[in-house]
């Protein structure tokens, strides 16, 4: 090997150690500080230095561009480096100094059910930045899987999943007796009008899932409770179980309309998923109201970049499948049948 | 530690007695006998796995029990080494298939549980599937290692590689899936969470466990079998952090993040 051949390649192992543990640390460190770290300059220098090491190869190694596979792995791993920092928070800036294109990275909308929002709170959480179309909110709601349960505890710990099937009457044995789910609600409201109270379900307005459940005992009795989702482990004093509506989350879906110049140009329900994009930009179902479920919080992603890293992972896997496994595992296969 | 009295309980109990049975037996030198009772162990697997799906209804990779679980099944990638590749080690392949199965057996929680929303994707499966195959290589691979370190080998198979050269294949094998493995999470990431790297620490574990082996292909490349010793210990350090990204990072409450439901 060459002297300056040889130089190169230690460098790369040298860059390729060092990232090792590079990684390793900022496993120990969480996302967000990790993510911090990646970012700094004098990470940002070893980036800069990677893809430098990886042109010089490429330059200075003649089989590295002469096999195809080769020049796909390394053409790639630049690629994926480049595409990365000209999507980072830096690159951005650059971009916006350089050719004025005044993008948002990330941040994320909060948009009310039957209202439209072209306002992206940064991640700093400190600036707003506008978007130049606007999104509408058609209808957010959870979606959850099938059969409900509705979990009947003794006291003594023996329990029950009942299926939420209004009106079916459920058999807890001998000694218990048994449970029917009377009423689904989606809003449980309740309103005292003179000595009677009045129980409505409302679910325009609010957020309260509850289930009416009559409990008839063995000897008789019959008693009646409502069983609220978001307020488990009431119990009476007097009461035998531990009634508890616990549901779990199959979906979260927004139901939105993109409005460019007054007229909708674009419509989409996006779930976990299954994102929106538009614009050059994606938007992800991040997070709702949990208290109403009147407004959902969607994360605007923006897409600088991505074509250059999807491109060079494409390479990646292409080249390394075909070097490692067409020209070097299944290969000898060939030899062998000759 | 748990014992699982169930059936799924007893048939991984039942495929692990038959894979250590399977190894001493072949250690003892009745190759015939081990093979059999191999093949026994990797039908009860099956059976295992066949009847988790069945259970939960979704391809069981969800949480670290259904993995292991699915791992155990290694007989057709034994069979594909010996017959293809030329890589012995099945001995060894009957001990990772015991080692894999004890945490599903005895460690790992088997409640069925619904999917999330993150999982539901058409993804999910093929990411994980591709980093088990490709795992298991890497496991091949490091107990090739370690017998081009030990000097011992246990196939005396004239028409079988030496164990640094199987070394080197099955690394080759297992490299290409899992770079396929952290792309197709990568992108999994990006249509899930909005980005394609989130620099979680399950994340950064396993681009370190990735970066070894492109070190393992350079540090090879530039001394070729000069260098046997440190090529081999290349391979086990990349097996040292493929177990942490697979277990530590789960089990730990050092890390926390995106990937920590998948316990
Ligand atoms: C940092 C700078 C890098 C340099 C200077 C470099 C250089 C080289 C050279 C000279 C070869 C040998 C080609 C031959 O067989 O003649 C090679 C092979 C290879 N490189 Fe790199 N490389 C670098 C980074 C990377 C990275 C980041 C990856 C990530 C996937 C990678 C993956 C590979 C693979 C898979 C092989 C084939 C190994 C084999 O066939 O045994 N390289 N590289």
């Amino acid at each position: 090997m060459s002297k300056f051949r040889n130089t190169v390649m230690w460098a790369g192992l040298t860059l390729i150690i060092a990232l090792i543990f590079l990684s390793i640390y900022g496993a120990f460190l969480g996302a967000e500080r990790a993510q911090k770290l990646v970012n700094s300059l004098p990470v940002s220098v070893y980036w800069l230095a990677f893809i430098l090491i990886l042109t010089a190869g490429l330059a200075v190694f003649r089989r590295l561009v002469r096999v195809p596979a080769l020049s796909l792995i390394h053409f790639g791993c630049v690629l994926i480096l480049a595409g990365s920092m000209w999507g980072s928070d830096a690159g951005h800036r650059l971009q916006s100094q350089l050719f004025g294109i005044d993008k948002v990275r990330t941040g994320q909308m909060v948009i009310y059910e039957g209202h439209s929002e072209n306002l992206v709170a940064l991640e700093d959480g400190e600036q707003i930045k506008e978007l130049p179309f606007s999104i509408k909110l058609k209808d957010f709601r959870l979606e959850h899987y099938k059969p409900e349960y509705l979990r009947v505890q003794t006291r003594n710990g023996e329990s029950w999943k009942v299926p939420v099937e209004v009106g079916t009457e459920f058999y807890l044995g001998e000694d218990f007796g048994t449970v029917t789910i009377l009423r689904a609600f989606e809003n449980f409201q309740i309103r005292i009008e003179g000595e009677e109270r009045i129980v409505t379900d409302e679910p325009q307005s609010g957020y309260n899932p509850a289930l009416e459940v009559e409990i008839k005992h063995p000897d008789g009795d019959v008693a009646s409770r409502y069983v609220f989702e978001r307020f488990p482990g009431h119990i009476h004093p007097e009461d035998e179980f531990l009634l508890r509506y616990h549901r779990i989350i199959r979906d979260y879906v927004s139901e939105l309309d993109i409005i460019e110049e007054g007229k909708v140009v674009a419509a989409k329900n996006i779930e976990v998923n299954h994102p929106l994009y538009f614009g050059g930009y994606h938007f992800y179902q991040h997070s709702y109201d949990a208290e109403a479920g009147q407004y959902t919080v969607l994360m605007v992603t923006s897409d600088t970049g991505l074509g250059l890293v999807y491109a060079g992972y494409v390479m990646l896997c292409v080249g390394v499948l075909w070097q490692l496994w067409f020209r070097g595992v299944f290969a000898r296969m060939k030899l062998k049948s000759k | 530690m748990e014992i699982k009295y169930t059936v799924q309980g007893l048939l991984i109990y039942a495929a692990m007695g038959a894979y250590l049975v399977a190894f001493v037996t072949t250690l003892l030198r009745r190759r015939k006998t081990g093979q059999t009772l191999y093949l026994l162990g990797f039908v009860i697997a099956v059976l295992s796995y066949g009847y988790r799906w069945y259970d939960v209804r979704h391809v069981p990779l969800q949480n670290l029990f259904e993995v292991f679980l699915c791992m155990g099944m290694i007989y057709p990638v034994t069979l594909f080494c010996y017959r293809i590749l030329r890589v012995g080690g099945g001995c060894g392949d009957m001990l990772i298939g015991v080692i894999v199965l004890f945490p599903a057996g005895f460690v790992f929680n088997a409640e069925p549980q619904r999917l999330p929303p993150a999982l539901q994707s058409w993804l999910f499966v093929p990411h994980v599937a591709v980093y088990m195959l490709s795992y298991i290589f890497m496991a091949k691979a490091t107990f090739q290692a370690i017998s081009q370190l030990t000097g011992k080998s246990y196939d005396s198979d004239e028409k079988l590689l030496p164990p640094e050269e199987a070394t080197y294949r099955m690394i080759c094998a297992g490299f290409g899936l899992l770079t396929l493995g952290l792309v197709l999470g990568s992108w999994w990431g990006k249509v899930a969470w909005g980005d394609y790297w989130g620099w979680d620490p399950k994340e950064l574990w396993s681009l370190a466990s990735w970066l070894v082996y492109v070190g393992y292909f350079h540090f090879r490349y530039m001394f070729g079998k000069k260098q046997q010793r440190i090529n081999s210990t290349w391979a086990i350090a990349g097996m040292v952090v493929i177990v942490v990204t697979l277990l530590w990072v789960n089990l730990s409450r050092l890390f926390s993040g995106l990937h920590s439901y998948a316990t």
